[in-house]
């Protein structure tokens, strides 16, 4: 059913494109309480912050599993820079730069380092950052966080309403997945592509592997800096504990539910890890456990993700052979009958 | 005719095995040069030095009159040698076109900028890779499979993806692994063939292989490794009657 | 003083990350598979502790027992569901099941034990001996001396029984193993569930000598335990013990020199550092 999808839209591409984003834009005036307006503001930070980490571990191959610290990056420094006096809109951009710089700084032992060694810097790396954060209260407020972080100013209006709040994110988000899209679909992103299927044969070409794997993870920090930077206007306060490993986690989670090393995948995954998180949470503490389940039974049944073709390079070759022998004895019983 | 390829005295050793040793060998321009030699005699070695895959425990690499010894696999890509690998190292998950397109990447000028707001660079450069990409495919059958799934080939045929690829890099001198592993003869001589029209164009080509009888068609002069020497070189006629080769290859009192 | 003082309780921690980090080792060793579950192991031990206390009282090394067999038979479940079926998939796959997992047993406990901090009893009284004017407790030599002793046990097992040589032929090459007809499931099974014991263990001695458990203490000492066995140069037991004693006793003299609110980060500044000087781990060989 999902390759039917897929070919439905790959086929009449634009009109989807369009009608999509004129829902998007419509979707404020249809829903009017501000709580659900809240979650669809929060599915669209983790979007972005889906879709950047899916640019590093979907394109390139490489496997960071400390996300986390470059979205708390982002956040923070919003957060510093906006007590100061800077105006907002700005700070977006600034908050994904500074944050680039951090990434290729994290990248620069890492391009030694392959699989386990440099998931574990990553992980290293994120784990510094919040604490960090927690304890230099000078700068960061420590465990008191900051608090009364601005809204930007949006068409005179202070957007401190999910309801104004949306557009930013939205506008940003729609332009981090334009530019991903533009950047895969160039020589930079075959250059990843190919570090990603075979390092060595891509030297044999003449690709800068550390080069392109530095760019990289610059361009996966940046996004990851401004999807940080958007949520701290809009709860106001942020501390610590918004970033730990756990969240780094979550946020590889639903790049892998919905299906690396596609652009639509990650908007899949944080859609609909958020919804079902959403929907359980009459159950309280039980609802992470839902969630819990759902990784697992994904990684039993479609470890490719949901919008991850079976043809797609995780798709684990074991995997598909059963599930062919199964497809084949299936149809075989329809045969039958 | 000029030396475009030189090796002079390398040796490769992992820990006590000494997989090459003293290896001299000059390729001219527009030559086809072969390398021979049994299971385990160290050409695949020899090659990865060539490449800089390898770093030489000893010995020097020189390249169209400067040494190349030391340098990065990518840099040595860009000045002009282009390789096959042995067992065959596409992209599997990526189509037949974009594979060959990053065969191209070297040519192509994009930065991440221009690819952002598609200047009149990222434009040329797509159209660049995109006919060419296309021309090549053509050049060697490949035109119907140019969106499938490199894996997905039969083995024939990604050995000539793998071959259009190298090719896309426009290089001085190609390297080919055991191009005709897995080929079955008819393959093989359309290989044969293809390697041969590839030198009428100007390039030169270094082939390692088993087949013997491929070789002595095709190459111009051969050079014999065993264990890691270098026992032979010269026309294919010379090697045929040598003596040591054969009894390399065939073991004692055998006549080829 | 102070600093010796602090060096004791490096090593005596130290030790603990140790046992943690062999129990990796086992794991990472004979599965093949990197898991972010062991943390919560370790929690399952420590809790299986806390309850053998209430139920059967303060009996140290009976609960040392029952926390291995708890953790152990834990093991096999996370091994069903994360490790068995992909052992020969893509590693990001069975690395994600574990995250899961993770998720799973951690927010379990929550709900079965509560989310707020447990007291574990205080064995030998709080005693010490003085030597001139160091303090050292009884708990410490108590925790390193079970640490050595498990160590030892572990090193025989692998080296002298049958059982141990399959173990190790396995987390050498699982084809091998197969071709001279070992059971490759089996043994893998065998070997994740040992691991997961001593993590077990481990979770009790870290809950006894914090005097607490509770659901969320995996986290940051599976994080150490994966740090050491990395360090100790991925699956080595030697290596990953050393490197436990080393982030241990780093991160107590780190924080004699500091506040302790920067623990953590000395340990994982340590980690990075020594990844960035050396790719490979203190104790992996190089090309690794």
């Amino acid at each position: 059913m999902i390759d039917r999808i897929k070919k439905l839209y790959t086929d009449n591409k634009t009109i989807f494109l369009i009608a999509g984003l004129a829902a998007m834009i419509a979707l404020p005036f249809l829903i009017v309480k501000g709580s659900v307006m809240s979650i669809i503001v929060k599915i669209l930070f983790y979007v972005i912050l889906a879709s950047s980490l899916n640019i590093i571990n979907g394109y390139s191959g490489q496997f960071n599993i400390g996300h986390a610290g470059f979205v708390l990056i982002g956040a923070y420094t919003l957060a510093i820079l906006a007590n100061f006096g800077w105006p907002i809109w700005v700070l977006y951009i600034v908050a994904g730069i500074v944050t680039a710089i951090i990434g290729f700084l994290v990248a620069l032992p890492t391009l030694r380092l392959r699989g386990i060694y440099l998931a574990l810097v990553t992980l290293g790396f994120s784990e510094i950052m919040r604490l960090v954060a927690l304890n230099w209260t000078a700068l960061t407020g420590g465990p008191m966080g900051i608090k009364g972080i601005p809204s930007p100013w949006f068409f005179g209006l202070r957007s401190t309403a999910p309801h104004n709040y949306y557009y930013i994110v939205l506008f940003f988000v729609v332009i981090c997945l334009f530019t991903s899209y533009r950047v895969i679909n160039s020589k930079v992103g075959r250059a990843w592509m190919s570090i990603r299927e075979d390092d060595h044969a891509a030297m044999s070409l003449g690709v800068d592997i550390r080069k392109y794997k530095s760019i990289n993870f610059m361009f996966g920090a940046f996004w990851a800096g401004v999807g940080g930077a958007l949520m701290a206007p809009f709860y106001k306060f942020i501390d610590s504990s918004m970033f730990t490993l756990d969240e780094g986690f979550n946020i590889l989670s639903m790049v892998i539910i919905g299906g690396q090393g596609t652009l639509v995948g990650p908007v899949v995954g944080s859609v609909v890890v958020n919804l079902t998180t959403e929907i359980f949470r009459f159950a309280d503490e039980a609802r992470l456990l839902v969630y819990a389940v759902l990784i697992i039974s994904m990684m039993w049944l479609r470890p490719q993700g949901l919008a991850g073709t079976s043809k797609s390079v995780i798709a684990n070759r074991s995997i598909r052979k059963s599930k062919q022998v199964l497809l084949s004895k299936l149809s075989g019983k329809k045969e039958v009958k | 005719m000029g030396v475009l390829l030189e090796s002079k005295n390398i040796s490769k050793y992992y820990g006590g095995i000494k997989a090459v040793q003293n290896v001299d060998m000059t390729v001219g321009e527009g030559e086809i040069f072969g390398i021979i030699g049994p299971n385990g005699a160290g050409k695949t070695s020899f090659f990865n030095v060539c490449t800089g895959n390898l770093q030489p425990n000893g010995g020097e690499i020189w390249f169209d009159g400067q040494k190349i010894t030391g340098l990065q696999p990518a840099q040595i890509a860009r000045r002009g040698i282009a390789r096959t690998f042995q067992n065959i190292q596409l992209f599997n998950f990526m189509t037949v076109l974009e594979n060959v397109k990053i065969g191209f990447h070297i040519h192509e000028k994009t930065n991440i900028f221009d690819a952002l707001i598609h200047t009149k660079r990222y434009r040329e450069d797509e159209r660049m890779t995109q006919e060419r990409g296309l021309k090549l495919l053509e050049n060697l059958g490949l035109s119907e499979n140019a969106d499938t799934l490199a894996g997905n080939l039969a083995y024939g045929m990604q050995r000539r993806v793998e071959i259009a690829r190298a090719l896309a890099l426009e290089p001085k001198i190609l390297l080919l692994d055991e191009p005709a592993a897995g080929m079955n003869p008819i393959e093989t001589r359309n290989l044969s063939d293809f390697i041969k029209t590839l030198r009428d164009k100007g390039h030169t080509i270094i082939v390692i292989e088993h087949d013997m009888k491929f070789v002595m068609n095709l190459c111009d002069r051969i050079m014999v490794l065993n264990f890691g020497r270098k026992i032979c070189e010269g026309v294919p006629e010379v090697i045929k009657s040598d003596k040591e080769v054969n009894e390399a290859y065939f073991g004692k009192s055998t006549t080829f | 003083m102070y600093f010796l003082e602090q060096l004791i309780n490096g090593i005596c921690q130290g030790s603990i990350y140790a046992l943690m980090a062999i129990g990796y080792a086992v794991i990472y060793g004979v599965v093949g598979l990197v898991t972010f579950t062991y943390g919560e192991i370790i929690m399952m031990g420590s809790f299986s502790a806390f309850y053998y206390f209430i139920a059967f009282g303060n009996n140290l090394w009976m609960a040392l027992i029952a926390g291995f067999i708890t953790a152990a038979l834990v093991g096999v479940v996370v091994h069903k569901v994360c490790y068995q079926r992909f052992l020969d998939a893509p590693r990001y796959i069975s690395l994600i099941c574990t995250i899961g997992m993770s998720m799973f047993l951690k927010n379990l406990a929550t709900i079965l034990f509560g989310s707020e901090m447990k007291g574990m009893p205080t064995f030998f009284g709080g005693k010490f001996i003085s030597i001139g004017t160091i303090r050292v407790g009884y708990l410490q030599l108590i925790i390193i001396a079970v640490v050595i002793i498990l160590t030892v046990l572990l090193t025989i097992y692998l080296k002298k029984t049958r059982m141990g040589m399959r173990l190790r032929a396995v987390s050498q090459d699982k084809k091998a193993a197969a071709l001279v007809g070992i059971n490759v499931k089996t043994t893998t099974l065998i070997g994740n569930c040992i691991g997961c014991g001593l993590g077990g263990v481990a979770g009790i001695l870290l809950g006894v000598y914090y005097n607490s458990v509770l659901p969320t203490m995996g986290g940051m000492a599976g994080l150490k335990a994966f740090s050491a066995m990395v360090l100790g140069g991925l699956g080595s037991i030697v290596g990953s013990a050393i490197s436990g004693v080393i982030i241990g006793v780093v991160e107590n003299l780190g924080i004699a020199l500091t506040s302790s609110g920067l623990r953590d980060v000395f340990a994982f500044v340590l980690l990075v550092l020594i990844l960035f000087i050396r790719p490979q781990g203190l104790f992996g060989k190089k090309g690794n």
